[in-house]
């Protein structure tokens, strides 16, 4: 295997400035070689660290100065297809700041705001992601829903595919943290796509955000009466919906797949599927010290209590997880219960971490499985 | 007696224009393309290769037009879709299975001779799902017809009557690919037949709508169904016969195992390929497949008609 390029750089010490803008200029940051990783920073500081949440890799991981040099560097091993969300954190006396990659422009964005990208050999962002002048966009429509369970008015945003026809019926998909998957898994845009490509049957999908996400997304009565009971309902009479369970679906990702699950547990037969995405599906086998901090304790009860008595609430559960984030193994536990309780999951992994674009990226698996289009009908 | 000419698919590779010429026709030819559904009218570039003869027949767009003004039958196609789209889904689930019984009793080791009996009343098994089906659909298009009979249509009669007449000023017929189902649906609903005079020649979708059982395929879809689909009646020119277009890219045609359950399951019929640059000629009102027709064997393998 050839020297890293860094390695490289080190045989030229003393290194000088033009030196090294070339180096930066040439290979940028990071560097991927192989299966390997080499971040940069450049500056006059005292410490620097790439700060992830790779789990499985030191956090924070510290780079190392280059001789006397103002360029700091550290290598990681980054397996193929990896993709990983990270910022630089500098320190220079007591003065710490964190920040995005100055030398690097791919950026991920987030509710929380953004981070840097590094994108190992072998990571493609789906092509069905960017926006296809062939794919005929579907709509759009915001609605404010009035809800008696959440006592107030709840948006939505429904979309309706293209060539939304009232004499077809459609299956209807039901999003949580709606706006966070529009906004930053481009999800208008894939789910355009998708069914323009025949991957995804035409469907309709309520987008739907939440008020108080930690309190209602975990396992909150009113939720979902609100989702089972007020707003399908809604649905169903206004929109040209299939009408029955298995054209029912509840997504989310996080937090939102626990809304999604628990839902499905207090209306069981209600929904037909469930798109659980990263979901935080934390549990204990003894005791309660589950180390996610009191958000996390309603999540847990809940948990345990579906762990103590499973049962099949949906038919088909597709779920994603990203190796690299803590929720990995309590996914991976919960996979064999799920199947054991009689549901047909499929579940799939992935070398990314707890963000909007994995959840973005497993998105053509997830709702091509869940609604296969009508690949089968056309032979052009 | 007329001539059938099935093609490969005409992307990439498009003969339309030169077979068209083949048949030294010199007056106006049908255009249909309503599987293109809301692309119908975009038909320039396949009546150019018509040398500008190519009439359309609409019926994508006639279709829209029934539904719109008569809604009698907009209420009992709704109803039938739904009905079928239940039948369809409960199809799958039967045949998925059936398939897959086949599939594990085919890899049973059989020490005893059993393992050659369980496969062939397994393969019956999927024959009789395949059946049941069938059988199904003719009752649900006899309950539609008893309901919203066609005939009583005014708006149907009416585009009824039109296409004839078009249809009767053209020497022959070009049905393109696109959605079988949305092609089908159009054909019978206006109730298309040809002349014994008039070739057709057609690709794609519009070669499976010429059979007597359209069977819908694709290995490589990632979701859903993988087994082959019986789906409905074709309008029967070419009997006994399915057609596969776009073989290559939509099924595994090395696995010759799944190839072969597919022949054995459909073995009344010749399993025709239709692979891009395909030409395949039914002169004079022939129905068996020419001499070069690429086709699966019982054993899954592709062979050639004429060649030991």
């Amino acid at each position: 295997m050839e020297r890293l390029a860094v390695n490289r750089l080190r045989e030229r010490l003393p290194l000088d400035g033009p030196t090294i803008d070339r180096f930066v200029g040439r290979y940028g940051c990071p560097i991927i070689e192989g299966e390997r990783a080499t971040f940069l920073y450049r500056g006059d500081v005292d410490e620097v660290w790439v700060r992830h949440r790779v789990v499985g890799l030191p956090d924070p991981l510290p780079l190392k100065r280059i001789g006397e040099s103002d360029l700091w560097a550290v290598t990681t091993v980054l397996p193929e297809g990896s993709r990983v969300e990270y910022q630089i954190e500098i320190r220079k006396g007591e003065h710490y700041e964190r920040f995005n990659d100055p030398l690097n422009p791919r950026l991920a964005h987030s509710p929380m705001g953004s981070s840097s990208v590094c994108a190992a050999i072998g990571y493609r962002v789906p092509e069905w992601v960017a926006h296809d002048p062939e794919a005929r966009p579907g709509t759009l429509v915001e609605e404010q829903v009035h809800s008696k369970a959440l006592r107030r008015d709840q948006p939505v945003q429904i979309y309706l595919p293209a060539r939304f026809n009232r004499a077809q019926r459609y299956p209807l998909l039901v999003v949580h943290d709606g706006t966070d998957y529009l906004q930053f898994a481009a999800m208008k845009t894939v789910l355009d796509n998708l069914i323009h490509r025949l991957d995804v049957d035409p469907l309709v999908a309520v987008f739907v955000p939440p008020r108080d996400r930690l309190k209602e997304y975990p396992n909150h009565a009113p939720h979902a009466r609100f989702i089972a009971r007020e707003l399908v309902p809604l649905l169903t009479e206004r929109l040209p919906l299939v009408d029955t369970p298995e054209a029912r679906c509840l997504m989310g990702s996080s937090f939102g797949g626990i809304a999604s699950l628990s839902t499905a547990v207090r209306y069981p037969g209600f929904f037909g599927s469930l798109m659980l995405q990263s979901a935080s599906l934390v549990f204990t086998d003894i005791g309660f010290d589950h180390g996610g901090g009191p958000a996390f304790d309603p999540v847990v009860k809940f948990v345990n209590r579906f762990r103590e008595k499973p049962s099949a609430v949906v038919d088909r559960l597709f779920m994603s997880c990203g190796v690299y984030e803590p929720l990995i193994t309590p996914n991976r536990s919960m996979v064999p219960v799920f199947r054991h309780a009689g549901m047909t999951v499929r579940y799939t992994e992935s070398r990314d971490g707890h963000n909007w674009e994995n959840w973005r990226d497993r998105l053509g698996d997830g709702l091509a499985w869940l609604f296969p289009g009508p690949q089968k009908f056309v032979y052009e | 007696m007329s001539t059938t000419i099935l093609l490969g698919p005409q992307r990439f590779t498009t003969t339309v224009g030169a077979t068209v010429r083949s048949l030294g026709v010199t007056g106006r030819i049908a255009m249909v393309n309503s599987g293109w559904e809301e692309r119908e009218s975009d038909d320039g570039e396949l009546a150019g290769h018509l040398d500008g003869r190519g009439v359309n027949l609409r019926l994508h767009h006639r279709m829209m037009d029934v539904l719109t003004k008569d809604q009698h039958f907009a209420a009992a196609a709704v109803a039938f879709r739904d009905r079928m789209d239940e039948l369809r889904a409960f199809y799958g689930i039967r045949l998925q299975a059936a398939i897959d019984a086949v599939h594990a009793v085919s890899h049973r080791t059989s020490i005893h001779a059993v393992g050659p009996i369980a496969e062939e009343s397994a393969m019956e098994a999927v024959r009789e799902v395949d059946r049941w089906y069938a059988a199904e659909l003719d009752e649900l298009y006899g309950s539609v017809r008893a309901t919203a009979p066609l005939d009583e249509s005014g708006t149907i009669g009416w585009h009824r009557g039109e296409i004839g007449a078009l249809l009767a000023e053209c020497e022959a017929v070009v049905i393109a690919g696109g959605n079988v189902r949305t092609l089908l649906r159009t054909l019978r609903v206006f109730d298309v037949t040809f002349g014994p005079e008039q070739s057709v020649v057609a690709w794609s979708a519009g070669a499976m709508a010429l059979t007597d059982e359209v069977v819908l395929f694709h290995d490589f879809t990632p979701h859903g169904v993988d087994a082959a689909e019986l789906h409905d009646r074709g309008v029967g020119r070419l009997p006994g016969i399915v057609a596969l277009p776009h073989a290559k890219r939509r099924l595994l045609l090395d696995d010759h195992e799944r190839m072969s359950v597919l022949a054995r399951r459909f073995a009344e019929h010749r399993l025709l390929l239709l692979d891009d640059g395909a030409v395949v000629r039914f002169p004079d009102g022939a129905t068996e497949l020419p001499a070069g027709a690429r086709f699966i064997d019982r054993t899954g393998h592709v062979s050639v008609v004429g060649v030991a």
